[in-house]
């Protein structure tokens, strides 16, 4: 077993360490497969051999298996099965020639593993089933970890021998995560199943990043691989603040209201105020708004694809138009994502008694957020530090690279921000009057509901599907199809069970010949043995 | 250094008149659709008139609402009170416009959106969560359509931020293209859902089943709601300056030459009274969309956007070789 801890390691495990802190200090820190299952985590990251990675990896995967079966029995088959696809797909592609082949047994393995489309059907599920801690790590820091041995192998290792198609291929992928797993995000209702689509899509702009700057290394546009690394590494590292920090909040939802189903929520920014101001800096994040930690690798993002949209041959630079395209839409579907979820979960009025009786998370819990909400301040305000940091990470990748400078400055915006805000507050304390009534709500003249509903009818308001409603008849039709059905279950996992059922019905058959059948086969296998002999022997 | 000092006061000037005309460029809409309409029509001060009376007014806080009831306002003119500072009006070279990243705008405009939906959510009546899931179909289209126009600006200015296309734009270099004719008609219905206009919203509507932005602050008084309404006065100031400066960029100003300041003023309030004439005809001569049409409409938009880029592309093709 070797170790050994260069630039990109120490960025991962940077990455990974806040996570586990909060994860154990939301309650999992006294269960031996949730330290098996980081253990994994970091030896995978700081292995310095093939050997070592894959057993890291393993060890993470099987930990997180035991962790998802303690939630939830059927996800935790499927999860298996990936995990086992995924390791069959690396062991043979650690040990190959660099190459073209040994690019795509990784790509499939770690792509499979992080939830790239279209081989992420199983991530929705998987992810929401264990206690919340299990799932932020799954979320926030496993998914890291496929993405680490995809960037380990896809720039460093194989570095040598890598072509524009690699990238291409990344784009796609990550194009395809980025539109299905948004889309998804805003129409699901259970939350923690929203976060863990969310995570597709966040994936599928990582590895957009990570493939523009494939494309550009194997084209030897060294300045724009930089800059597309920059954006894809600060989103693995903004997304790996507050993912963990939300999905530590649902878990608190779900321990408060015995639901964590937007539709069972509301109004619960009153009864837990101090988890719904840590949900609310995390759906910040998540939503890629400026002074937020996830708006400066959106725009680190967006720039770099319009920098390759600049040059190249005419058929790649309409694809990067789409692409553009493809990340405005992720990007807005991302925000009303954040949107729903605070306005739905914690705004309004409560849906349910349990609900409008939540009381706020124990003291751990809210530490470990707290953690996290704390350190994506700097990450959001100051990502040219950041930045800079990262700066060792990128002369590892792509050597020889200038690195292009920041043109979004944040700690200016909030400054003229906090004037604006400032200044009308001053305003209206002048100029305003000052009178406050607290009054029923207008709510277009609808009468005052019965006593028997004391917040009102829970019917009268949108509900998460109602928010979603105008979203999934103009787009949701039109990529899920009329059943809304994921695309990576009805193309990649249906056939898959198909052919699962047909092998099975095959073996049955077999199992079940009868003594004349299982005769008459051996009688066939004979003469055609001989007759082939006899062929062979005239030949 | 005078240079500077120039700049300074240029961006001073700049956000005063912002800041001061934005309800004005309201009253004029307003006028104008009156008059065309047939009616005399409220003055054109009304919008001041209309903020002064909402300020006097003691506001109603609705019992389900939460404390960020009265946070969301705030972020909402905020967000569009430094958007207002970021676009150039009457003259290019304001100290904000190495901050004026095209993308750093869209941003702040999502923002606003954000909180205004949230406001919509905030104290769960129907209306405002109709009207928040419908602001959020109409962000997902636009948002698209501008990210792929700001790809055709970059390409031909060969600079992010907005003063800079406005400048090369301006330089007479650029000349009239195919791909420029099909991002200022994708630019328009944008803008126009953007600011909340027939045919995508009517910002006159009251209690119709169609509205959208009005639907979201339909729990809102007092002060507040004229934090939401000054917001959407400026929010269109905004939007007619932006496209100002980027498709009628000639005879603005630099802000270092002093001496050229008025004729920038000038051509800036032409700007400004030919785009609310040119709103106003459009309005009454136009019926509002049913609101499922409205991503149709946008899907127009956006495929005007792709096409630019393309005929775009095309063209250099062509040039290059």
């Amino acid at each position: 077993m070797h170790l050994a801890c260069d630039p990109l390691s120490a960025l991962f495990l940077a990455i990974l360490l806040p996570q586990i802190v909060a994860g154990a200090l939301g309650a999992e820190r006294r269960s031996v497969f949730f330290w098996a299952f980081a253990g994994g985590m970091v030896l995978a990251v700081l292995a310095a051999e093939a050997f070592t990675l894959l057993l890291g990896f393993e060890l993470m995967s099987a930990a997180s298996w035991v962790l998802v079966l303690r939630g939830d029995r059927r996800p935790a088959t499927l999860y298996a099965g990936v995990a086992m696809f995924s390791g069959a797909c690396l062991l043979p592609a650690l040990f190959l020639p660099p190459g073209g082949i040994a690019f795509s047994l990784i790509l499939l393995g770690a792509g499979a593993k992080a939830g790239l489309a279209p081989l992420h059907a199983w991530l929705p599920k998987a992810h929401p089933a264990p206690p919340a801690a299990v799932s932020a790590l799954m979320s926030g820091g496993m998914v890291k970890v496929a993405l680490y041995v995809l960037i380990r192998y896809g720039f460093v290792v194989l570095g040598g021998a890598v072509q524009p198609w690699w990238g291409t291929a990344l784009i796609f992928a990550g194009a395809a995560s980025v539109l299905i797993g948004a889309l998804r995000a805003v129409l699901e209702v259970e939350l923690k199943t929203i976060l863990a689509c969310s995570t597709v899509e966040h994936v599928g702009l990582i590895a957009v990043g990570l493939g523009v700057a494939l494309r550009a290394k194997a084209l030897g546009e060294t300045d724009l691989a930089a800059l597309a690394l920059q954006g894809a590494l600060l989103c693995a590292v903004a997304h790996g603040l507050f993912k963990p920090l939300l999905f530590l909040g649902a878990g608190a939802v779900k321990h408060a209201t015995g639901s964590s189903s937007l539709d069972w929520l509301g109004g619960l920014m009153r009864g837990m105020p101090r988890l719904g101001g840590l949900m609310l800096v995390g759906c910040f994040g998540m939503s890629a708004l400026p002074l937020g930690p996830g708006f400066a690798p959106e725009f680190l993002l967006l720039h770099a694809v319009i920098a390759a949209a600049g040059t190249g041959g005419i058929l790649a630079r309409i694809g990067f138009t789409a692409l553009l395209a493809v990340l405005g839409l992720g990007a807005a579907l991302a925000l009303g994502t954040a949107v729903r979820v605070i306005g739905v979960g914690f705004l309004g009025r409560p849906r349910t008694l349990r609900a409008a009786a939540a009381e706020d998370a124990d003291k751990p819990v809210l530490w470990g957020m707290g953690l996290l909400a704390g350190l994506s301040v700097p990450v959001a305000l100051f990502p040219g530090i950041v930045l800079l940091l990262l700066n060792p990470v990128i002369a590892q990748l792509v050597p020889g690279a200038n690195q292009p400078p920041l043109h979004y400055a944040p700690f200016m915006l909030a400054l003229l921000l906090l004037i604006a805000a400032a200044g009308t507050y001053a305003l209206l304390q002048r100029l305003a009057s000052h009178g406050e009534r607290e009054v029923h709500a207008f709510n277009g003249g609808f009468g005052k509901p019965p006593a028997w509903l004391p917040f009102g009818d829970p019917l009268t308001q949108a509900s998460g599907t109602g928010f979603a409603e105008p979203i999934q008849r103009a787009l949701g039709a039109t990529i899920l199809g009329a059943k809304f059905i994921d695309p990576g279950e009805s193309y990649v996992l249906d056939p898959l069970r198909r052919l699962n059922v047909y092998f099975t019905r095959a073996a049955e058959r077999v199992r079940r010949a009868t003594i004349r059948q299982r005769l008459a086969f051996l009688f066939a296998a004979l003469v055609l043995f001989l007759a082939a002999l006899g062929f062979v022997q005239g030949a | 250094m005078l240079h500077a000092f120039l700049a300074l006061i240029a961006t001073l000037i700049h956000t005063a008149l912002m800041f001061g005309l934005a309800p004005l460029l309201m009253g004029v809409v307003t006028k104008f659709r009156a008059r065309l309409l047939g009616r005399p029509g409220p003055p054109f001060i009304q919008p001041y008139l209309d903020l002064h009376k909402l300020l006097r007014k003691t506001a109603l806080i609705p019992d389900t609402a939460t404390p960020f009831y009265k946070v969301w306002p705030f972020i909402v003119l905020s967000t569009t009170a430094v958007a207002a500072l970021l676009v150039p009006s009457f003259c290019f070279g304001l100290i904000t416009a190495p901050m004026s990243d095209f993308i750093t705008l869209i941003g702040l405009f999502a923002a606003a959106r954000g909180a205004t939906m949230l406001a919509g959510l905030e104290t769960g009546i129907g209306f405002g969560g109709a009207g928040a899931g419908r602001d959020a179909l109409f962000s997902i289209f636009t948002e698209a359509a501008l990210l792929v126009l700001v790809l055709t600006f970059v390409l031909i200015a060969q600079t992010p931020t907005i003063d800079g296309i406005g400048r090369v734009f301006g330089g007479g270099h650029v000349g009239l293209s195919v791909s420029l004719g099909f991002a200022l008609a994708a630019m328009l219905g944008v803008a126009l859902t953007e600011t909340g206009r027939i045919p995508v919203d009517n910002p006159a509507g009251h209690l119709e089943l169609g509205m959208v932005h009005e639907a979201m602050i339909l729990e809102y008084s007092g002060r507040y709601l004229a934090l939401f309404h000054y917001a959407a006065a400026l929010r269109l100031i905004i939007w007619v300056s932006l496209i100002g400066s980027i498709f009628l960029p000639f005879g603005m100003a630099d802000a270092g030459a002093i001496l050229f300041w008025p004729v920038g003023l000038i051509l800036w309030g032409l700007k400004l009274v030919f785009a609310s004439a040119s709103l106003a005809v459009f309005e009454v001569s136009t019926a509002k969309m049913r609101v499922f049409r409205v991503p149709e409409f946008l899907g127009v938009a956006l495929l005007l956007g792709v096409l630019s880029s393309v005929f775009l592309f095309v063209a250099q093709k062509l040039g290059g070789s």
